[in-house]
């Protein structure tokens, strides 16, 4: 079940819930464009669970399940579902306050 | 500085064809005799000299025994096809490999060079197999480097590319040769979306000659008496003859309300001479083509309804292919779909214009990246810059990536500096042309970073290919020459990766499928999973573990088409591998779909890969005949069954699979005569009679059905409300709700998909209750004499038993999946599961 979470294709390309079609397009290729660079800033991506690394093939995954509308949906609940855990593992859980900005799900200070 | 060009091949049925696209425009390729298409025919005369296009043509109906057209259909077979006057056989791939040969000479000439990387289009229904095979056509032809595209994938891209940016779906349309395709696609912001496929390999314009024939013979026999037949080898030659005649007459229909076929043709048969020579009026040739062309109707309606839409969804129809031309499918599909795009498509170069467009977004430039530019990466393309005339300039090499084509207005150009020495790079300047009148320049900045990379966002000018220069600064702002100086990205449609067509997975010893890719994912997919053999498999002797992968819309294992198999010999083996033993199966498909397959003992660490033996089961006529009659007597059980039901969809549904029986048994006829490509189809017939006659079954036991369904749900939502998450709750919902959808609508694929659904919710949130292991550990201690190693069975249940005893979760969970993986198959499952070794 984590792995809905983990390989959570909003995680995965760093997009907010509510991007547009246009969006995702536009991510993806960059994303795909610097793994193939190997440029560490591509290298992981952060998720409730932790940072997780992240593949070209995870990207174009992540990509043909969120241009599907239905599929869209579930990753959209599973984002949201991700309830962030206390502020002090928060802390100590490397990369997890930055999923839930990028993801939307919680305002940047 | 020679700008990229991009390749594109339809290798068809019937007819093939080239296009280049330049970036801009794709154009059609013309073949040394002028036309835009060259015949996929291939002659051998006497000496061995192999004659290919329209030449061969020619000679289909003077010297039809060593001349071939058509093998496409027969592509990831084993056939042979012989030419006697040389005495000689070849494969289609090799006869496939000789006809891209000819069009990759076209295109040489047409370009100044013979092209070594290109792309190379499949009907969207081709299995594994039949990839494969065209991959290895295209590398034989000369091909360094290709990769396959579907071809409603590349005339939807062709289409979306000379169409107006109109937002909506539509749906590709394509009645080819052999084989008939439809695809669901949608427009939206600048992307293009492969919603879904659907179609049959075996339909296309040469069932309609078949047809045609049919009546033809009808008529011989009322007008000379005499009997012609499918099944009879010695009057395979007259019917080739027949077939090119009704070929003909329907293409002349195409303009003509009437015609004549034959023409005073003479037709041997059994020593006498019969002169062909009716008359056909178009009326006639629509109603004997009218189930062909509603069959192709039906798919598209099945398509829309897979995806929850009907036609009035529809924005337009794009068609494609020589039998779409036909003024009844143009109407029809009017009538029925939506209206017809754009009259300047041309339906039969649209596919391989739709395979050049690709070439570009692909990165793959007729020419290796190393011979016309130094960026590399599938993304990168674009102009071949020349470093720079100033010589005495250090000169930094950048490593590229942006998309060549794109509909997104503003991509990235992300970059990596190569070399170093010299003053450092520390930003990079890219700025886009001025179009002429139309737009002025604009230009943007990136800091290079530590790493020496740097992304920078552009905006293009809609639908027109924008030119950019790059230049490079040092941190006092000297400007500093790049490799490459200058890229090019045409702003027009963007392609997701191409999806998979059917569903790809291993057959498991229990006679169901374990799924590795579903139908739609993209590609390229790779996949591992991890299995246990179900039986022991000694070391050093002659047995051998199965590893079936299939390919296929069913649970069932044999519903599915067996398109290759790993095999483990156990002489292979380091060591004997128990029952239950750790096999990690990965498969992998790149982008044209070709699959490569590997197995790892986790035991002795061994790998066995590359032994996935690619190739369509042969057809043997006597298993096709032994198949037809067990389903036809299922069906004559099922008309018992379901006959006081007279639903009319039941009963419609019936009479179609009454009709479909009857077209595979006249196959298995045709295939007992020789034709090879009619055994291939009464094959697939027959397994999709079968699965039909399953879902109708099913039919006959719904009501036991839908209660056992409403049984999983009410146990499902009791597990999920006392163990589940918030998430499986809400998911639960939703499958619940698709259910009573799918009971109301009666539909048995809904209820299974939703089922699915249920179970695995409802399975994980029981498991999460420590008992569930417990009561499990019973039941399977009941069954543990009937386990493929009833000793390590027995073992792993008194281990369980004292794992419960001191209360070790963990221990007992082990020793409980342990045991799933030693319960037994039956033989019958084995037989079912195209005997599959594994779990």
């Amino acid at each position: 079940m984590t792995r809905w979470i983990t390989e959570n294709p909003f995680f995965v390309l760093e997009l907010p819930v509510d991007c547009r079609a246009v969006d995702i397009e536009r991510q993806g290729q960059k994303l795909l464009g610097m793994l193939e660079l190997e440029l560490a800033a591509a290298a992981s991506y952060p998720t409730p669970c932790g940072p997780q690394p992240r593949t070209d093939e995870g990207v174009r995954h992540a990509m043909a399940e969120l241009r599907e509308p239905r599929r869209r949906l579930v990753h959209e609940l599973w984002a949201g579902a991700a309830v962030p855990p206390p502020e002090s593992e928060a802390d100590s859980a490397s990369g997890w306050p930055e999923a839930f900005t990028a993801t939307g799900w919680l305002r940047s200070s | 500085m020679a700008d990229a060009v991009y390749v594109g091949f339809d290798l068809g049925t019937t007819n093939s064809s080239a296009a280049v696209f330049d970036g801009e425009r794709a154009l059609s390729v013309p073949s040394a005799f002028g036309g835009l298409l060259t015949p996929s025919v291939v002659r051998f005369n006497a000496k061995g000299t192999a004659i290919v296009g329209s030449r061969a043509r020619r000679f289909l109906d003077r010297d039809p025994d060593n001349t071939r057209g058509e093998f496409k259909r027969l592509m990831g077979t084993g056939s042979r096809l012989s030419f006697p006057a040389a005495d000689l056989t070849r494969t289609p791939v090799e006869l496939a490999a000789l006809v891209l040969e000819v069009l990759r000479a076209d295109v040489e000439q047409q370009v100044g060079f013979a092209p070594e990387q290109a792309v190379v289009t499949v009907p969207a229904l081709f299995e594994v197999p039949q990839s494969a095979a065209t991959a290895d056509a295209a590398r034989r032809a000369g091909l360094e480097r290709v990769e396959l595209l579907q071809e409603p994938v590349a005339s939807a891209l062709a289409a979306g590319w000379q169409a107006d940016s109109s937002p909506g779906a539509w749906l590709v349309y394509d009645l080819g040769g052999g084989t008939f395709d439809v695809s669901l696609l949608e427009s939206r912001e600048g992307l293009l979306r492969i919603v879904g496929h659907h179609g049959d390999n075996f339909l296309g314009g040469r069932d309609i000659d078949r047809v045609l024939v049919d009546w033809m013979l009808e008529r011989l026999a009322e007008s000379e008496g005499v009997s012609l037949s499918r099944r009879e080898p010695r009057h395979r030659g007259a019917l080739r003859l027949m077939t090119l005649a009704a070929e003909e007459a329907k293409i002349e229909l195409t303009r003509a309300e009437a015609t004549s076929i034959g023409g005073g043709l003479e037709l041997e048969l059994d020593d006498d001479l019969i002169e062909l020579d009716l008359s056909l009026d178009r009326d006639t040739l629509e109603s004997l083509a009218a189930p062909l062309i509603a069959r192709s109707l039906a798919l598209c309606h099945e398509l829309l309804a897979q995806h929850g839409r009907d036609a009035n969804d529809l924005e337009r129809v794009v068609l494609v292919g020589g039998p779409s031309v036909m003024p009844s499918v143009r109407r029809q599909v009017e009538e029925e779909l939506a209206p017809i795009a754009g009259g300047s498509l041309d339906p039969m170069t649209l596919v391989s214009q739709g395979a050049a467009i690709y070439g570009a977004s692909a990165g793959l430039a007729a020419r290796t990246p190393a011979k016309t530019m130094t960026s590399g990466g599938p993304a990168a393309s674009g102009d071949g810059a020349s470093p720079s005339t100033d010589t005495a300039a250090k000169v930094h090499r950048l490593w590229l990536q942006f998309p060549a084509v794109t509909g997104v207005s503003t991509p990235f150009i992300i970059g990596r500096v190569t070399d170093s020495g010299g003053p450092r790079l520390t930003s990079v300047e890219v700025e886009r042309e001025a179009g002429g009148t139309s737009w002025s320049a604009a230009s943007w900045k990136a800091e290079v970073d530590a790493e020496g990379a740097f992304v920078v966002q552009v905006e293009l000018q809609p639908r027109a290919l924008n030119r950019f220069r790059l230049a490079g600064r040092d941190a006092s702002g000297r400007r500093l020459v790049v490799h490459p100086g200058a890229i090019r990205i045409m702003h027009g449609v963007s392609l997701q990766d191409p999806p998979l067509s059917r569903t790809l997975g291993v057959a498991l010893a229990n006679g169901r499928v374990q799924t590795y890719f579903e139908r739609g994912v993209p590609l390229p997919a790779r996949r591992t999973f991890t299995h246990r053999t179900v039986e022991g498999l000694g070391a050093g002797t002659e047995d051998r573990l199965e590893i079936p992968i299939v390919q296929g819309e069913f649970e069932r294992a044999d519903l599915c088409r067996l398109v290759g198999s790993l095999q483990i010999d156990a002489g292979a083996l380091a060591q004997t591998l128990p029952a239950g033993s750790e096999i990690d199966v990965t498969l992998e498909l790149d982008r044209g779909g070709h699959l490569s397959a590997s197995a790892r003992v986790q035991r002795t660490d061994q790998v066995f890969e590359q032994v996935a033996h690619l190739l369509v089961p042969r057809a043997d006529t006597e298993t096709l005949t032994r198949s037809a009659t067990a389903l036809n007597q299922r069906l004559l059980e099922l008309h018992t069954l379901l006959g006081s039901a007279v639903e009319t969809a039941v009963s419609t549904a019936l009479a179609t699979l009454d009709s479909r029986l009857i077209d595979a048994q006249l196959a298995i006829e045709a295939a007992q005569g020789g034709d090879d490509d009619a055994g291939q189809r009464a094959a697939r017939l027959l397994l999709e009679i079968d699965a039909e006659i399953d879902t109708l079954e099913e039919l006959g036991a719904w009501p036991e059905l839908e209660s056992d369904a409403r049984l999983w749900l009410a146990s499902a939502l009791g597990f999920v409300s006392l163990h589940g998450q918030e998430s499986e709750k809400q998911l639960l919902e939703n499958a619940g709700r698709g259910l009573e959808r799918a009971i109301a609508s009666r539909s048995h694929a809904l209820l299974r998909q939703h089922l699915k659904v249920i179970r695995r919710i409802g399975t994980a949130a029981r498991f999460r209750n420590p008992a569930a292991w417990d009561s499990e550990l019973d039941r399977l201690a009941a069954d543990a004499d009937r386990a493929t190693d009833p000793r390590a069975a027995q073992a792993a249940v008194t281990a369980g038993r004292a794992a419960r005893q001191a209360g070790d979760l963990e221990r007992l969970k082990r020793c409980v999946r342990e045991l799933w993986t030693l319960l037994p198959a039956t033989a019958e499952q084995r037989l079912l599961s195209h005997s599959s070794g594994i779990h």
